[in-house]
């Protein structure tokens, strides 16, 4: 691998904090929840009706013709790809597009769309139901709409290994920029709600009819969420000598597989360190050198422990002179997008030396001993921070960020 | 770049249930397309056709009872996973960690989703199954592989449309570069569903009777990507050496492939030079075709620009049909011609997929 290093040049986010970079990290510092009812299908027959949905559709800054044609999920991810764009300042007429990819995590696309062309199949038959609405099925959908609208020609991936999905984006991003087989990549996530993925998650017994309440004691599971947080990644030398503003750097990625269950994580957390610890190395960090964890956080009753138990095997005494938090607390589980939008959160803590709060913490947890910053968020120097993505599977990945 | 050979291959497919039996009937120019019977698609205008897998058992590598619990795409990983270990003489014990698994998959989990669907709509909304939920997300099939075999390296799965396969490849050979695995399976696995057949039909982009298109196929095949002095120093016989490849994309609607013979013939260049070989020193093409003229055309003619008077072409999509496991088997055909043709040279695998998506890959002898 060549010896180029990759910064974080531009960043985006829509989420159900709000439908930009700054409304989403103003509701995260304040501490605010994105979660509610559902308004997207009737939840009356489901046992929990909460979820963190974007609760209005940003406008993508698309032609009305091609509006028409998008999933939600493509919406989001192309408002939040235009905000992360504008924000590092490329001028892609000048660009050669050849070298800018897209990679991103994805998973539930247009699902919902596809679930109702399902329902019309079995309610009226073929010819009551439109095959349109499935055309945005596949998962790829939103990466190539991205590369469509900004005529981007470099190297393009989905990934979809569920909620770790758009970390690993990350990661494959940074080795094509690494092996010198692009400059610039769009990278990160954009997912939303569907009934498959809540239906899915009540018959597992792991949503919480309750706000998500990770690390407390009386923690019953998740809450799903909706979002796209998208980071343009860029070589850091071409990027200094056009004078762009560099957020932070992505200093490396640990990707690895638990091979212990699908559902259920490896309880001793040692399956979970391994992945922490291969980031370490791949950043080339120390356990003391990492200031903060944004943290997986699920609120599952198998999760935090499970999590807690990971960072403490993977960075020592360090795990408990640093803190740890987990945005889904506000934002939900966004799945296939949310290992993307706790990458922005973490650049956005670098960068400001805020810690956005675990929120709905009430009563500790003796198995989640760790400081997780309940409830208010908090000033820290924050030079180097990990975030930590686990998902159904065994599909691992942690990246780092550091300080630009 | 370091080296790495391809050092084992293995494959489930519509012609037979190992890369041998595969290869051989495709030689003979058997074909697995079949039309769809009425009798499970009910009435509709005109034929509709599918390349799959009729019967299919997991044993040996499993035992039925226990994979029964599997979904369909997660019953073809785990055999094509685990043969394709074998084949490569590859021993797990000791090298959880240093093994991986990148698969790419156009309809993984299509079965689990509908079903799961149908129960929520017809039963009630709390009626979804607890034990088919997981089984709907895509990187099931790699999971359940990683699970069984203990694959504890790098986990991927990719949904890049046609080329995910070749996809899986391309990213493998990055981890494997950066040591993050010693060696990687990397192929793509499918499994074919009625409602999405239909669904495809009625959006006239599959072959019918009357209507030229492509037919969509199932299964799982595999390579094992292979770091050169892992496989040297445990006296390996590389099938292949992995000398280059490229990835590109045009910028259309994600239903729409692109088909410029020039942007075509520029991936395939790309890979070539990223090969350091010249255009004469291949053999043999598995070229993209998957019966859609235009897109075929298109090709032809990258092809002919590319090589001038053309090698030897494969079309292996014309008689198994098209997913991205159809691209992973062409890998693994390459990686045979190579192993049992002396002389061939050099092989070049082509990919198109909607969406503009296309990844070109060249395996020489080892």
């Amino acid at each position: 691998m060549l010896d180029r290093t990759v910064v974080v040049t531009g960043l985006g986010a829509v989420s159900s904090l709000g439908n930009d970079l700054a409304s989403t990290w103003a509701g995260l510092v304040a501490g605010r929840s994105g979660i509610g009812p559902i308004t997207l299908f009737d939840a009356s027959g489901f046992r929990t009706k909460l979820a963190a949905e974007v609760r209005q559709m940003p406008d993508p800054g698309v032609s009305p013709r091609l509006l028409r044609r998008l999933s939600r999920t493509d919406v989001i991810g192309l408002t939040a790809a235009r905000e992360a764009l504008a924000d590092s300042g490329l001028d892609l007429e000048r660009e050669d597009l050849g070298r800018i990819g897209v990679v991103l995590g994805g998973g539930v696309s247009g699902l919902l769309d596809s679930e109702n062309y399902f329902r019309d199949l079995l309610e009226k038959g073929p010819k009551g139901a439109r095959p349109t609405r499935f055309l945005n099925h596949p998962p790829d959908q939103t990466t190539d709409r991205i590369a469509e609208v900004w005529g981007l020609l470099g190297p393009r991936a989905t990934i979809t290994t569920a909620c770790s999905s758009s970390s690993t984006s990350l990661g494959y991003a940074s080795d094509l920029i690494r092996a010198g087989l692009a400059d610039v990549v769009v990278t990160g996530g954009a997912d939303t709600f569907a009934r498959l993925t809540h239906g899915g998650f009540n018959s597992l017994r792991a949503a919480d009819s309750e706000p998500c309440r990770p690390f407390d004691r009386g923690r019953k599971g998740l809450t799903i969420g909706e979002a796209s947080g998208i980071l343009v990644f860029e070589e850091e030398g071409r990027a200094r000598r056009r004078g762009a503003t560099i957020r932070a750097r992505f200093l490396g990625y640990g990707l690895t597989s638990d091979a212990h269950h699908m559902t259920q994580p490896e309880p001793s957390g040692e399956a979970c360190a391994r992945t922490m610890r291969a980031c370490l190395k791949s950043a080339r960090l120390n356990p003391g050198d990492v200031d903060y964890v944004n943290a997986h956080g699920t609120a599952t009753v198998q999760n935090d422990p499970a999590e807690t138990l990971s960072i403490k095997l993977a960075l020592g005494e360090r795990a408990r002179e640093i803190c740890i938090s987990s945005n889904k607390s506000m934002l939900g589980h966004c799945l296939c997008s949310a290992g993307a939008i706790e990458a922005v959160a973490t650049v956005r803590t670098i960068e400001t030396g805020i810690v956005p709060p675990t929120i709905s913490y009430v009563e500790p947890d003796p198995d989640c001993d760790l400081d997780v910053v309940p409830n208010v968020a908090r000033e820290a120097d924050v030079r180097i921070a990990l975030s930590n993505s686990f998902a159904f599977g065994g599909n691992s990945t942690v990246v780092a960020f550091g300080r630009a | 770049m370091r080296e790495i050979f391809v050092t084992g291959a293995a494959a489930v497919t519509p012609l037979g249930r190992d890369l041998e039996t595969t290869a051989t009937r495709l030689a003979a120019g058997e074909s697995a397309v079949a039309e769809v019977p009425a009798s499970e698609a009910g009435e509709r205008k005109g034929a509709a056709y599918a390349a799959r897998i009729a019967t299919f058992t997991t044993e040996p590598e499993m035992p039925k009872a226990k994979a029964r619990r599997l979904d369909r795409a997660s019953q073809f990983a785990v055999v094509a996973v685990t043969r394709g270990l074998a084949e490569a003489g590859w021993t797990m014990a000791g090298h959880e960690e240093e093994t991986g698994i990148l698969l790419g998959t156009g309809s993984a989990g299509a079965s689990p989703l509908v079903e799961l669907e149908r129960q929520m709509a017809v039963e009630s909304p709390e009626s979804a199954s607890p034990f088919l939920f997981p089984c709907t997300v895509a990187n099931a099939p790699a999971s359940v592989a990683a699970i069984e075999l203990k694959i504890k390296g790098p986990n991927v799965t990719i949904t890049q449309k046609d080329p995910a396969g070749l996809n899986a490849l391309f990213y493998g050979r990055l981890l494997i570069d950066d040591e993050r695995a010693k060696a990687i399976v990397v192929g793509a696995v499918d499994e074919w569903n009625l409602t999405y057949q239909l669904a495809y039909e009625r959006l006239r982009i599959l072959k019918t009777a009357t209507m030229p298109g492509y037919v969509l196929s199932e299964g799982c095949s595999v390579v094992l990507l292979e770091d050169g002095a892992s496989a040297r120093a445990r006296g390996a016989r590389p099938w292949a050496r992995l000398a280059g490849a490229a990835s590109a994309g045009s910028p259309v609607s994600p239903q729409t492939r692109r088909a410029r013979p020039e942007e075509i013939a520029a991936t395939i260049r790309a890979a070539l030079a990223d090969a350091g070989l010249p255009a004469s020193r291949v053999g043999l093409v598995h070229a993209s075709a998957n019966g859609v003229p235009w897109i075929d055309a298109a090709e032809e003619a990258a092809l002919a620009d590319v090589f001038g008077a053309a090698p030897r072409v494969d079309r292996i999509k014309l008689q198994i049909g098209e997913n991205p496991c159809s691209g992973a088997l062409q890998l693994a055909l390459a990686a045979r011609a190579l192993r049992d043709e002396p002389g061939l040279g050099a092989v070049l695998v082509n990919s198109l997929g909607a969406g503009g998506n296309q990844i070109a890959v060249v395996l020489t002898a080892p």
